[in-house]
């Protein structure tokens, strides 16, 4: 049985729309005028149970929304949700027993007080019995490497440090599904690394399924087998992380100074050349590796001259799903079933919004 | 069941109080601080009654007793069910999400995860004018303790009223910031003052009667029917309050819902 | 409509203004804040009159409670006063108050969370700066609480006070400001010293309604405690300005404002000293 089926969910939001100035102002009051908002466009998906399922999208994609809704946080327009069993928005308590949340914009843990005491409270919202929290708290204060933190005001603990507290009080009850929403937004790339390291061990060790949401392609590609794709409330989206590297993350783009002058008409076998900077130090270029392999690039760019300096770039997540865009033409109508289609349901991949000419 | 909410609740008072204990100098200056304002508050009625002597039957005792009702019962609103002043914030700014993640009543965790201690001070000034210019004995505490409940029951259900708005309105913090004005001011004057059209407002659209005057005569001279009539007004907003706020959860938004300038 | 050529600036106007003394540049400075402001409260009127809600809630109270006492006394006048005198006193004190500059509480904010130290590297005085802000600000709260008072007032008990009073009236009006602006931030500086301040807010404004005479006219006072009351700054912030509001004369004016520039003098040269004391703290202990 799946742990969330989620079957052409909808959501729209009215937004009040207000002109400029004093004029607008006066008007708006006057008779305020609403844009409907479709934030959810029609999602379906299965998620398996103890899956590491990865959502991402662009801000704004419907991401969060859909996460809010699979909580019972917001009431949908339309479509069915079974979480755990549970229709969310009609059984919010009973649900709320058995997942764990972490909205990364959104701390969960008392600022003023040291975690242990939000740790205690939780306890005691979840109905648990004090001996038992206190060996949870003990194992997960392991887990999560925050024994010394624990008995330290939330307020003095850098952020990636609170957002391991966080994600641990979100296990507290050990949860049967584990919903994060940006945890690893505004961390450090060190910090990040932790928190996906650590999430990938309970994954493992308790069976905790996984949905996580993250405008940070690099969350996803280390922490999850398959990932959702939306864009304007809709799944673009959705197979094997492996899948979607194979064939979206392929494109990298180098930027490299070298110490002396590169000649005019300057090239790399198996690359294009972007742009040669002024006086000819800089080069920006761009490679697909399914083509040319990294380090035969590197070579290359390291036999040409002195190398100063180097970043090799992953396309950005717009890029990719212009990339998808362009690659679900030809397949339009191909889609076969769930999870295992190479480009998600018919009906996302017809008409981009916003992409056709 | 309720013994299970019950638990919680003491739970999340305690969690309350132990923040406040990260500043205890703070803390005492509020509750102090509070007592010292309400006392210079009163003073202005021991001027006017100093030259009037009474006004439409009311005594300075009789405003005392309506200072110490309404002082214990605002004071208790705002230690056990803070939040009650700040809701409609919470509703706007996406602050629901928190709470509806977890398996507990929305509306109880919302109202008490926030003690304002400065009602501490609104407590102890109530009880502590009411034991010494009252003149009063074991039952009169005991009245004076159901008063005070009843004063804040219609208080937290009005304020959930007005701040549920915000559900339909995107933002009510104004429009909450005047009717806690409004309800506190009409309830820390003689009943008396009013008739006609005024006295019904007062009984009915912002029921500051019922967090002031009636609670304080009911703490002079319990009757029964004074009883039903506070407690059945007091328990009928709570139902309409509880009605109206979880319609509005419908609507919650939890600030995802853009706002388009054009 | 033909549009408007663009108008070349005036020769000589971009070199004017260098050749200012500082003091008048400085004054410019605080008038284009104070402007800005006015501006941007004024934009919007909505707001302004759901503010202006809470005074007709106080002036109906009081109509009611005055009324009542006014008929219980059996007099005509009370302490020299009329009914319709004390009610326009009653609207001019609850004006003052509730327009008044509202920064002092941001300054309370700036120190408590150290943001105040992002203040202090700009080119402007940092009391002058907020009191400029919450003086544009108030004016417009002002206009809006006594329009909605002031109607209320008058379709009970008749016409304001003579008009030739009114100009004098808002200069006290603005000294009053000044002196409680004052006062507000000296209580907000304390933030340097100790961590709470609210306490002290909460206490102040209790004390400032009471010896203020914000809900009974200072005239109603017992005369020993009038005689101390109408020396202390806070009847030069309210009962002042609104005595002078119910019967103007020039007399009385000269006297409030000269009143007045003491009290300010002192508070404010107390509040300048403060602030250069906690930043010296500031400076010292890195924020």
């Amino acid at each position: 049985m799946a742990a969330i089926r989620v079957r052409d969910l909808r959501k729209t939001f009215a937004a009040k729309r207000k002109a400029a100035g004093l004029r607008g102002s006066l008007a708006a009051l006057w008779r305020p005028e609403h844009d409907t908002v479709q934030a959810v466009d029609g999602i379906g998906f299965e998620m398996e149970p103890g899956e590491l399922l990865g959502f991402i999208g662009p801000n704004g994609a419907g991401k969060s929304t859909t996460i809010k809704i699979l909580t019972g946080i917001l009431y949908p327009t339309a479509g069915d949700v079974d979480v755990l069993g549970f229709v969310p928005w009609q059984a919010r308590r009973d649900l709320a027993f058995h997942i764990g949340t972490v909205f990364g914009q959104r701390p969960q843990l008392w600022y003023h007080l040291p975690a242990v005491d939000t740790f205690q409270l939780f306890g005691k919202i979840y109905e648990l019995d004090d001996a038992v929290v206190r060996r949870r708290i003990d194992a997960l204060a392991d887990a999560f490497d925050i024994r010394h933190l624990l008995l330290t005001p939330v307020r003095k603990l850098s952020l990636g440090q609170r957002m391991r507290c966080e994600v641990a009080a979100s296990l507290l009850h050990q949860p049967r599904l584990l919903l994060l929403d940006e945890p690893s937004i505004g961390l450090d790339v060190v910090a990040k690394q932790r928190i996906r390291d650590t999430i990938r061990h309970l994954n493992a060790a308790e069976g905790v399924g996984v949905l996580l949401t993250s405008h940070d392609a690099g969350d996803i590609e280390s922490l999850c087998k398959r990932v959702i794709i939306v864009n304007h409330g809709r799944i673009v989206y959705d197979d094997k992380v492996s899948t979607l590297k194979r064939q979206f993350l392929t494109s990298k783009r180098v930027e490299v100074r070298y110490a002396e002058s590169m000649p005019a008409g300057f090239t790399v076998e198996g690359t294009e050349i972007l742009k040669v900077g002024k006086g000819g130090y800089g080069v920006k270029l761009a490679f697909d590796t399914r083509r040319t392999p990294v380090e035969a690039v590197v070579a290359r760019l390291a036999a040409a001259g002195t190398l100063v300096d180097m970043t090799i770039e992953d396309p950005t997540l717009e890029e990719v799903i212009r990339a998808i865009y362009e690659t679900a033409r030809p397949h339009a109508g191909a889609g076969d079933g769930e999870a295992s289609a190479a480009v998600a349901t018919a009906g996302a991949v017809g008409e981009p919004p916003g992409a056709a000419p | 069941m309720l013994r299970r909410e019950l638990r919680f609740l003491t739970a999340l008072w305690k969690a309350n109080l132990q923040a406040a204990m990260e500043y205890r100098a703070a803390f005492v200056a509020q509750v102090v601080g509070m007592m010292l304002n309400n006392a210079v508050y009163f003073a202005i009625w021991v001027v006017f009654f100093d030259r009037f002597g009474q006004v439409r039957g009311w005594q300075l005792g009789d405003m005392v007793l309506l200072f110490a009702v309404t002082a214990t019962g605002f004071g208790l609103a705002a230690v056990g069910f803070g939040n009650v002043l700040a809701m409609a914030d919470v509703i706007a700014g996406g602050g629901l999400d928190y709470y509806l993640t977890l398996p507990r009543p929305v509306l109880v965790h919302v109202l008490a995860s926030r003690s304002r201690y400065g009602g501490l001070g609104d407590v102890c000034y109530g009880v502590l004018t009411f034991a010494l210019l009252a003149d009063a004995g074991p039952s009169a505490f005991a009245r004076f303790a159901l008063g005070s409940v009843l004063s804040m029951v219609v208080f937290v259900a009005f304020m959930v009223l007005v701040q549920s708005l915000a559900f339909w309105m995107g933002s009510a913090s104004q429009l909450s910031a005047q009717s806690v004005n409004a309800l506190l001011t009409f309830a820390l004057y003689p009943i008396s003052l009013f008739d006609g059209t005024a006295k019904f407002l007062l009984f009915t659209i912002l029921p500051a009667a019922f967090v002031g005057s009636v609670p304080a005569a009911l703490v002079r001279d319990f009757t029964w029917p004074a009883f039903a009539q506070l407690a059945g007004a007091a328990f009928a907003l709570l139902a309409l309050a509880l009605v109206v706020f979880h319609r509005g959860l419908r609507r919650y938004e939890s600030g995802s819902a853009v706002r388009v300038q054009v | 409509m033909t549009p408007a050529a663009p108008v070349p600036p005036a020769p000589g106007t971009g070199g004017a203004l260098a050749w200012r003394s500082p003091a008048a540049r400085s004054a410019a400075k605080y008038r284009a804040i104070f402007a800005t402001q006015l501006a941007q409260t004024a934009a919007y009127p909505a707001d302004v009159a759901a503010r202006s809600l809470s005074i007709v809630v106080f002036m109906w109270v009081f109509i009611h409670l005055w009324r009542a006492t006014y008929e219980a006394a059996g007099q005509s006048q009370v302490a020299g006063l009329t009914l319709a005198q004390t009610l326009w006193y009653l609207v001019l004190a609850e004006t003052i108050v509730l327009s008044k500059p509202r920064p002092a509480a941001a300054i309370a904010e700036a120190v408590k969370d150290g943001s105040i130290a992002y203040q202090l590297n700009k080119p402007y005085s940092f009391l002058l700066y907020h009191f400029s802000v919450g003086l544009g600000d108030s004016l417009v709260r002002m206009v809006g609480n006594l329009v909605a008072g002031g109607a209320l007032v008058w379709w009970v008990a008749g016409p304001p006070p003579d008009p030739r009073g009114w100009p004098l009236v808002l200069v006290a009006m603005t000294l009053a400001w000044a002196i409680d602006f004052g006062m507000v931030a000296l209580i907000g500086l304390l933030g340097f010293v100790t961590e709470e301040v609210a306490a002290f807010e909460w206490i102040y404004s209790k004390v400032l309604f009471l010896f203020g005479g914000l809900l009974i006219p200072l005239d109603f006072f017992p005369d020993g405690l009038r005689t101390v009351a109408e020396r202390l700054p806070f009847a030069y912030t309210l009962y002042g300005p609104a005595r002078l509001f119910v019967t103007p004369d020039v007399d009385r004016f000269a006297h409030l404002v000269t009143g007045q520039l003491l009290w300010l003098a002192l508070v404010g040269g107390l509040a300048a000293a403060a602030y250069r004391a906690g930043v010296r703290r500031l400076t010292i202990n890195g924020g």
